[in-house]
This record gives C-alpha cells, sequence and structure tokens, in this order.
C-alpha cells in the first residue's frame, strides 16, 4: 500500500469536505490518504481513499451473507462517503477470491472478477433493475467499483412479510410478487441478449429500492469457466428463486416431517428441488390452489425434470401463462 | 466470409458431409472411431473434424499475456488431439482429401450452437458428437451439448456416440 503524505492543505481540503458532510466534531484527527488499495486490510476506518482525484472517506465494512458466513467483515467491501457530494458508496476493492463450492452435487471452481463486474457495470448503466456504478484503476492498477448504495430490505424479506398465511399472501399478493419477479427475469434477459451471464443469482442478491419502488439485482463479480452453455447457471437461480417465491419462502422437507406427516408422507424424490434436495419444488402438492401453468414452471428445477429451461425466453413465457391464470384464480388484474 | 473459404461446398453437398465435433475428451476419441468404423469404405464420404474452443473472456485472467498463453496452450493440445483424430481415420482407410480438419477459437454462449453454425455454413448432412455422460445435475448447471444439438439441429441428422 502507498501512503501518501498529505500535503498540509490536502488535509485542511479534505478535513474540511469531511467537516461539511460529517459535523466539525467527526473530523479525525489522523487519516492516511490512500492511493493504491492493493493491500486492503491497512485501510482504515476514517481514511481517505482518493479515487481519480474524488476522495472517499472510508467506513465500515460490509458483511458476507454466503455460506454461512453471516456477519463475517468483507474487507474488501467498503461502505464510504464520497466527500465531495455526501453521497454514500459502497466501494469494492480488488480481491481475487477463487474457491471450491458443491451445487446440486457438482463441484464447481467460482472466483471474483471485478473487470466482469466493471464491464456489466458499464452495460446496465441506466437500467432501473440493476445496481450502478463506476469504476476506477487505482494509483496501482485496481479496478476499484464505486456503487451506489441501494436502500431498502431484501426482496426475499420483503415478501416473507407479506400476507397472514400462505393462502392469504398467494391471492393477495403473490400476483404482483410474479409481476416483479417477471421484471427481473426481463433484466436477466437484457444481460444474456448481450452475451453476458450475472453469475450469482440469489433472492439476496436482490434489493428492493425503496426510492425507486423496483428491485434490482446486485453483486456481479462471480465467475466461471461454464460448461455447455452461458446461461444455464443463472437460469438455476431463477429457479431456486421463483420456487421460494411462490411457497412464501422455503419449503424444508425436514419441517413438513416434523410438522406435517401427512403432506410429507406424499412427497417423491421427484418432487423436490434439483439443487436443493431438501426443500420441495413441486409446490402445488403443498398448497393444491397453485395454477398447474405455474406449478409446470417449478417442475423444471425439480429433480424429476425432464428438460430444462435453457434460456430466459423459455421461462418468460410460460411465466406469461402462469401470469393469465394468476388473474383468472384472483380475479386481480395486475 | 465467401464460401470458398469451405473449399468446393458444390462439391460436398452431392457427397456425404459429415461434421465430426470433438474435444480432447475419450467420448469424442470414441465417436471418431464410430466414424471410421462405419464410412470408412465411402468414398463419397467427407469428414470436417471440428473444434470449438469457447475464447474466455478477458475477465478469467488477470492479464491478456495469461490470456494469450491459455489459448496458446488449449490450442496447442486440441491441434495434437486432432490430429491424432485425422490419423485414426486415414488408419481406417479414409483418404486426405476426404477430410478437412477446423480448430475455431470464438467467443460463444452456446458450444452447441456454435457447432450447429458451422454445421448450416458448411452445409453438413450429419452431425456427430460423442456423448460426455454427465449427470442430469450438471447439464441442469451447466447444460448438455449433445442434447443442444439434438433438440436445435435442422436440415441434418445427428449422430449422438455413447
Amino acid at each position: 500500500m502507498t501512503t501518501q503524505p498529505a500535503a498540509p492543505l490536502q488535509q485542511a481540503d479534505i478535513k474540511e469536505l469531511i467537516a461539511k458532510h460529517g459535523g466539525a466534531d467527526r473530523v479525525p484527527s489522523h487519516f492516511k490518504i490512500i492511493t493504491d488499495t492493493s493491500d486492503f486490510f491497512k485501510i482504515e476506518y476514517n481514511d481517505v481513499v482518493l479515487l481519480d482525484n474524488v476522495p472517499y472517506w472510508m467506513k465500515r465494512c460490509e458483511k458476507e451473507g454466503r455460506f454461512g458466513l453471516d456477519d463475517e467483515p468483507k474487507f474488501w467491501v467498503r461502505r464510504a462517503i464520497e466527500l465531495p457530494t455526501g453521497a454514500t458508496r459502497i466501494l469494492k476493492l480488488v480481491f481475487y477470491e477463487e474457491f471450491k463450492t458443491v451445487i446440486a452435487g457438482v463441484k464447481m471452481t467460482c472466483f471474483r472478477s471485478p473487470k466482469k463486474e466493471a464491464r456489466l457495470l458499464d452495460l446496465v448503466a441506466g437500467h432501473k433493475n440493476f445496481m450502478h456504478g463506476r469504476w476506477v484503476l487505482d494509483a496501482a492498477g485496481n479496478n476499484v467499483r464505486i456503487l451506489e448504495f441501494i436502500r431498502g430490505p431484501r426482496f426475499d424479506d420483503v415478501i416473507t412479510g407479506y400476507g397472514s398465511n400462505h393462502h392469504d399472501y398467494f391471492h393477495k399478493y403473490f400476483p404482483q410478487v410474479l409481476d416483479h419477479f417477471i421484471e427481473l427475469v426481463q433484466s436477466i434477459k437484457f444481460l444474456h441478449d448481450q452475451g453476458e451471464k450475472h453469475g450469482d443469482i440469489r433472492r439476496d442478491h436482490i434489493i428492493w429500492d425503496e426510492a425507486t419502488q423496483v428491485n434490482r439485482w446486485i453483486d456481479f463479480d462471480y465467475n466461471f469457466q461454464q460448461g455447455e452453455s452461458l446461461f444455464s447457471f443463472d437460469m438455476q437461480g431463477l429457479g431456486n428463486i421463483l420456487i421460494f417465491l411462490v411457497g412464501r419462502g422455503d419449503v424444508l422437507v425436514p419441517d413438513l416431517y416434523h410438522k406435517q406427516r401427512a403432506l410429507f408422507d406424499t412427497l417423491w424424490g421427484e418432487d423436490l428441488s434439483i439443487a436443493y434436495k431438501n426443500r420441495v419444488a413441486n409446490l402445488k402438492k403443498i398448497y393444491p390452489y397453485i395454477p398447474d401453468s405455474l406449478n409446470r414452471i417449478l417442475l423444471h428445477f425439480s429433480y424429476g425434470a425432464n428438460i430444462f429451461y435453457e434460456n430466459t425466453d423459455q421461462i418468460l413465457e410460460d411465466l406469461g401463462l402462469a401470469r393469465e391464470d394468476m388473474i383468472s384464480l384472483t380475479g386481480r388484474q395486475l | 466470409m465467401s464460401e470458398q473459404d469451405f473449399g468446393d461446398l458444390a462439391r460436398r453437398d452431392t457427397e456425404r458431409h459429415l461434421l465430426l465435433a470433438v474435444d480432447e475428451s475419450e467420448n469424442s476419441k470414441r465417436a471418431v472411431m464410430y466414424v471410421a468404423d462405419f464410412f470408412s469404405g465411402n468414398p463419397d464420404v467427407f469428414v470436417t473434424l471440428l473444434s470449438i474452443i469457447p475464447e474466455p473472456t478477458d475477465d478469467f485472467f488477470p492479464t491478456e499475456e495469461k490470456r494469450q498463453q491459455w489459448l496458446t496452450e488449449q490450442k496447442k493440445a486440441m491441434d495434437r488431439a486432432l490430429a491424432n483424430y485425422k490419423g485414426i481415420l486415414l488408419s481406417a482407410g479414409l483418404k486426405e482429401e476426404q477430410i478437412e480438419v477446423r480448430l475455431i477459437i470464438r467467443h460463444c454462449t452456446s458450444i452447441g450452437d456454435a457447432i450447429l453454425e458451422e454445421q448450416a455454413k458448411l452445409r453438413c448432412c450429419i452431425v456427430v458428437v460423442g456423448r460426455r455422460g454427465i449427470t442430469r445435475n450438471e447439464e441442469f448447471l451447466f447444460g448438455s451439448t449433445s442434447n443442444r444439438i439434438l433438440h436445435h439441429a435442422t436440415h441434418c441428422a445427428v449422430m449422438i456416440v455413447e
């Protein structure tokens, strides 16, 4: 890390900006001005990172929500105040993490790719259903992504709060939830149509933007060597999310075994999710009022599936049919 | 790209032009051996041995140099495999002039689609591929080239060699 000895004037300028946006009492007496972010562990709270001559006043690390690592600090993802404007930003520093994971019993090697995320940020600039931001190279050539902060809850947390029970949720709220999901799939189609993949489609990567009242995909830095198709992995991610949305949460096999044994006894292996064998995909067996057209989509992501969706056009076509049936079922004009 | 790039297409249309799409796997070798065994006695058969290396975007590598190095290694390995496959066909009795080798490095969202694009350009009447025998879960996550070809091929026959 290069710690640039700040000229008194520079320090004074930055302190003035901090005082302007944080209040005079919050101006730190000591802080480093950093232009090379290679060793991000040395960037401390209250330090200032200069990127493209714009000072960012560093705040706390963001937390990891993956693989049971909740609350693990992500030292390479930092909240910061963009001093000239006072806006909150997320700075993603370069971290070449590579790890092996197992999904649906298949081992795969994933890695973080700052370049991919930067390229996608350029691509989705102005698209309402994605996070926005820009990227700059720091003094050492590290690709730092400067993201706009999205205020709002995770989409999955929003929908699990809807309705007093599943029947209530499904009839009163799900039609609108389905429309939101269709919009999210359309935005993934936008990426696929440009020959790009999201790479890490999970329900906690969708934020409900309170300001714009739309869902936005976040975190595009995951990458992996795909096999036959660039899009298959994104498709399975969309399927997992749809199963969650239709079920108002994951319907877990152990829960059924312990609490609803009669329903458990109706299940076969083919009814379960192909990606997560402890989740039910054939949700019509649990909630019989789910229209066939919607349940058929879920079955594409079940262990008993004979054919998988290859692209977003295919699932969008089926979602359109399911949407019509939801209108008929609930009488709600969406 | 002009038709001349593909040789005498008019002549090949009158023959049995097979597109034998391969990679370095044992399954591809089995497909080559099957074609060698099944078609070698036929003087009208023309075989295009095709391999497609999906060109990775630069974000897979820290530098462009590393990316080029990876591509060079992949190309070298595939050139070797293609030479072996051609040797199998020749030793089965096919003539040099009945075989063309094509190695394509390109960006593609689906290898199966890229193979079918070549089939359309070359006007091959049969596409032959080996079946990797991936699990259903692998197919779910990453797709299957042979299934893709089987479901999307038009104006040609498809042979999938197990």
